[in-house]
């Protein structure tokens, strides 16, 4: 399974796993995605970025980048769901995002939180939870 | 985890988890239960939340949690943290993302019995005039200048833009608006979360209610303040929309860094905080103040979208359909104030996140017109059931930095609330109850569901038990209007 809801009592948290950083990556922004739409809408590709992040460590990548996305969702609805990573690093990712406008987001994702985040590795690849203030 | 051996009761209301419980608390951690409340405490993380507050850098006296208090991220939901220079703290975690999330409350002079017939157009209006929903702008777009007025001005913007009158400013916790708000720090992306939505109301748990007064247990003080029974009154609960968000998004972020380099060490990473007396922790500071202007104005603007809604349906129907203010309040901030830590006067830096400030009787920060029974509080329940209004007391001063619980607090996941409870079904219910519902969604109505909260009476018993606050009059509602 790429992403899991975990039990939260106020807001949203997923359980991510991926064989790497870049599965994991692709994997969490799919999980993000699900959370603000009732149906996965990823067929559209009408419109394509290209994203640079720069952080201090792999977590605080992984927040920059889901934040990223969020911040497309919530100003323009615009929902990415194929992800070219041509560099990614734990402190450097660069990327062509493709996705589309969607008509109306289900969920208001209002951040990405750093609570309790750590990225483990375990015998199958990387297992992270993230919690999404919602 | 925090287990129930671990405890120690102080008195029918409070209980504390001393700094033994674990090597890198620097206080006593407390908080404010009855025996049914500590339960639902003791079965989510928010005591453990709790302790690791109770880690913060120069944190003082002890760490508090409110009774509606549940687990958060970072800080518990609920948590009152008060930190001291030289080595206190500033933690944008401990504001939360929707900074100034807060609630205001209009009143009338129309009753129940006068409105019931217009109810229905009543919620109609509100919902068409007071923009709701993910991400969703509003009628006022700003311009670069008008948005920095926003942040450094607040409510005052709003009025002066003829959003509102001049009472209502005297009537909001700071008059609508922090001193040394500095718009330079707040980012270019920010901004652009925040440029559309000035009077809008968002989505989540923010909404609009129209209530009556049922109840008075106050009758000096509810007459004082402008209450009465029967009479009709409206909650607006929103905050600083994706302009907070992005600030609190943008400081937990680059703290990590900082964190670091000032060599503090913390259990969870969205504990980062910076030192009160640095650049950063300033910076962070006046950014968090922008931030919290703009959403007094945003909470000014919704007032002004209010009346509107109620002058379009009743003007030339009823007498006097105006609504003037009883009062404004945030739950998500960090502010210096002075208070009396272990017999001295010291300015501390308190941090309510999900908690309500509750100055008592006799504070200048109070509006003269309630400086003599202090502040007014509002406590919203959860949807479909009762609110309240209490006052600030002098033991909330002394026990908690002024501060008191802010809601009914959740117990059940929002995705256990949509397993157990239909959007379409809750509705039904709430009408058949007699309330108006005017909801953009379903699945986002049943989130918010009655049954995923705490009774928000038993919350306020354990406040006016511990006298953190006095009750003053209940509300209840009429209609619901939510994004």
């Amino acid at each position: 399974m790429r992403f899991e809801e975990v039990e939260h009592t106020a807001d949203r948290a997923l359980r991510i796993r991926g064989r790497d950083l870049a599965d994991l990556f692709a994997n969490a922004a799919a999980g993000l995605n699900s959370l603000m739409l009732a149906s996965d809408s990823s067929d559209a590709a009408s419109v394509a970025k290209r994203i640079e992040l720069e952080a201090a460590d792999a977590e605080d990548l992984l927040v920059a980048w889901l934040s990223e996305l969020a911040f497309w969702a919530e100003t323009e609805s615009l929902i990415f769901s194929r992800f070219h990573f041509m560099e990614l690093t734990p402190v450097r990712l660069r990327a062509v995002i493709t996705g589309g406008h969607v008509e109306a987001l289900q969920k208001h994702v209002k951040a990405v939180t750093f609570h309790n985040l750590a990225i483990r590795h375990e015998p199958e690849g990387l297992v992270v939870t993230v919690v999404f203030d919602v | 985890m925090v287990h129930h051996r671990d405890l120690r009761r102080i008195d029918a209301y409070l209980f504390e988890i001393p700094p033994s419980f674990r090597p890198d608390m620097r206080v006593p951690a407390r908080f404010y239960a009855d025996d049914t409340l500590i339960q639902g405490v003791l079965g989510d993380r928010s005591l453990e939340q709790l302790v690791n507050t109770a880690t913060l850098p120069g944190v003082v006296q002890h760490v508090l949690a409110m009774p509606d208090m549940h687990q958060g991220y970072g800080f518990p939901i609920g948590g009152v943290v008060a930190t001291a220079p030289p080595d206190g703290v500033i933690s944008p975690g401990g504001v939360g993302y929707d900074i100034n999330c807060g609630v205001r409350l209009l009143a009338g002079h129309l009753n129940f019995e006068e409105i019931r017939p217009h109810l229905d157009d009543v919620a109609s209006a509100l919902y068409a005039n007071c923009p709701s929903g993910v991400g969703k702008g509003g009628a006022v777009r700003l311009t670069a200048g008008e948005l920095d007025q926003v942040m450094e001005k607040g409510a005052h913007w709003a009025v002066g833009r003829g959003f509102g009158v001049a009472t209502d400013l005297e009537h909001t916790e700071e008059t609508g608006c922090l001193a040394g708000a500095d718009p330079d720090q707040v980012s270019a992306r920010a901004r652009d979360r925040g440029r559309d939505q000035v009077g809008t109301l968002g989505a989540g748990n923010h909404f609009i209610e129209v209530d009556v007064v049922d109840q008075v247990t106050d009758e000096a003080v509810a007459r004082r303040i402008g209450l009465f029974t029967g009479q009709v009154a409206v909650q607006i609960h929103c905050g600083s929309r994706g302009l907070g968000h992005q600030v609190c998004t943008d400081y937990v972020s680059r703290f990590q860094k900082t964190t670091r380099k000032y060599g503090i060490e913390l259990p969870d990473r969205e504990l980062v905080c910076a030192p009160l007396d640095s650049s950063e922790g300033r910076d962070y500071l006046a950014a968090m103040k922008a931030a919290a202007n703009y959403a007094f104005a945003n909470r000014q603007v919704l007032a002004h979208h209010v009346r509107r809604s109620f002058e379009q349906v009743l003007a030339g129907k009823l007498k006097r359909p105006e609504l003037f203010q009883i009062y404004d309040i945030a739950h998500n901030m960090a502010k210096m104030e002075t208070h009396t830590v272990g017999g001295r006067t010291v300015e501390v830096c308190v941090h309510r996140k999900g908690a309500t400030r509750a100055f008592g009787p006799g504070s200048e920060a109070l509006p003269a017109a309630y400086r003599d029974i202090g502040q007014p509080v509002l406590v919203p329940g959860s949807m479909g059931t009762c609110s309240w209004v209490l006052v600030g007391t002098e033991t909330s001063m002394s026990q908690a930095f002024g501060s008191t619980c802010h809601g009914a607090g959740r117990t059940m996941s929002r995705s256990q609330a949509k397993r157990s409870v239909q959007g379409p079904t809750l509705r039904r219910e709430l009408e058949a109850g007699g309330i108006r519902v005017r909801a953009g969604s379903m699945a986002g109505l049943a989130e918010e569901a009655p049954a995923a909260y705490k009774d928000v009476d038993r919350v306020v018993n354990v406040v006016d038990g511990a006298g953190l606050a006095r009750r003053v009059a209940r509300l209840t509602p009429l209609a619901v209007i939510k994004g």
